[in-house]
């Protein structure tokens, strides 16, 4: 999986006066945990740009004060009316302890389906996956080739190596939907005979 | 109604959305005015969510009636919005096509809105 490095700063006070400060002086707080310590830092704003406007997931290097953690984005807060981040979240990675992370999805091949006058839908655009980090991969290549019109792909019917899907079994990731033109050319079809 | 949306604030559905930027009451005719609007201009392309629901009954007294004598009798429906909510969702058509979409939706609602883009959506690449 791809990386980025985040530069941060370890916070010198907490609450609620000293976040506020941060927040109108361009910084996130953050906080990070599942390691050995918890670490209460903030960042510029400007460096999530890449972590959070964008379908592609990574693993995160922050770098506090010298000291880097590997770490995954695990939840970011954002101001309801502006958007602007409020707080993140980065979950410490260990390279034997299994994570769970949702990756895009990304799908591969003409299916038949389409060229049969179908539209082809992802009705999910990332699956949520538990695996060790150096098994996660930058997407999940989904190919529908043989995808007819009208079928779809669940996640029952998915396997990844090395990765356990956590999404339920019969949600639908992508599908080969009818067009409203062929679904009345069916039915006019089915009436006359 | 005070405060801002604590819920209902993210795109969940779709790529395209028109967020609230007031408090006010919506009507269930405004609701459905902006739904049409919607669904005009995308000349039943893609897909649309409307995120509210008027589930809160409104009473009226009638025209020239002098105060007392019990409450008024049930007008409508209208669904409480405060800052932040989001209103319409939709997908399946390009940027500029839900642009102008929401745009016209806007347009029959009482509230300003703000036109909001999901935070990964990319534009997909054009089949030459």
């Amino acid at each position: 999986m791809k990386s980025i490095e985040i530069k941060g700063f370890k916070r010198e006070t907490l609450g609620k006066k000293a976040t506020k400060q941060l927040r109108k002086d361009g910084n996130v707080p953050c906080v990070l945990y599942g390691g050995e310590e918890i670490v209460h830092f903030y960042a510029p704003v400007n460096e999530f740009r890449h972590l959070f406007y964008t379908p592609n997931v990574y693993t995160v290097n922050i770098n506090v004060d010298g000291k880097v953690y590997p770490t995954i984005l695990k939840d970011a807060q954002f101001h309801p009316v502006s958007e602007s981040p409020l707080h993140v979240d980065f979950l410490h990675i260990q390279d034997d302890k299994p994570v769970t992370i949702d990756i895009p999805v990304k799908i591969e091949g003409f299916a038949k389906g389409v060229q049969a006058g179908g539209i082809l839908r992802t009705e999910k655009r990332k699956l949520t996956v538990r695996g060790l980090p150096k098994h996660l991969p930058d997407e999940l290549v989904i190919n529908v080739d043989d995808l007819d019109l009208g079928k779809t792909i669940k996640v029952g019917d998915l396997n990844f190596d090395n990765l356990e899907l956590l999404n339920a079994k019969n949600a639908v990731v992508v599908a080969v939907r009818l067009t409203r033109a062929a679904r009345a050319a069916q039915q006019a079809a089915q009436q006359q005979s | 109604m005070k405060g801002l949306a604590q819920r209902g604030n993210e795109i969940a559905f779709g790529s395209f959305a028109i967020k609230s930027l007031q408090s006010k009451w919506i009507t269930s005719r405004q609701l459905e005015a902006a739904r049409v609007a919607v669904t005009r201009y995308m000349q039943r392309q893609g897909q649309i969510w409307i995120r509210i629901f008027p589930d809160k009954p409104i009473t009226k007294k009638p025209a020239e009636v002098r105060m007392g004598k019990g409450k008024g009798s049930p007008e409508g429906f209208v669904a409480p919005v405060t800052p932040g909510r989001i209103i319409i969702e939709c997908e399946g058509v390009p940027y500029d096509v839900a642009k102008e979409a929401l745009r016209l939706a806007a347009q029959k609602l009482p509230v300003t809105t703000k036109f909001v883009v999901r935070r990964d959506y990319v534009e997909p690449a054009k089949v030459k």
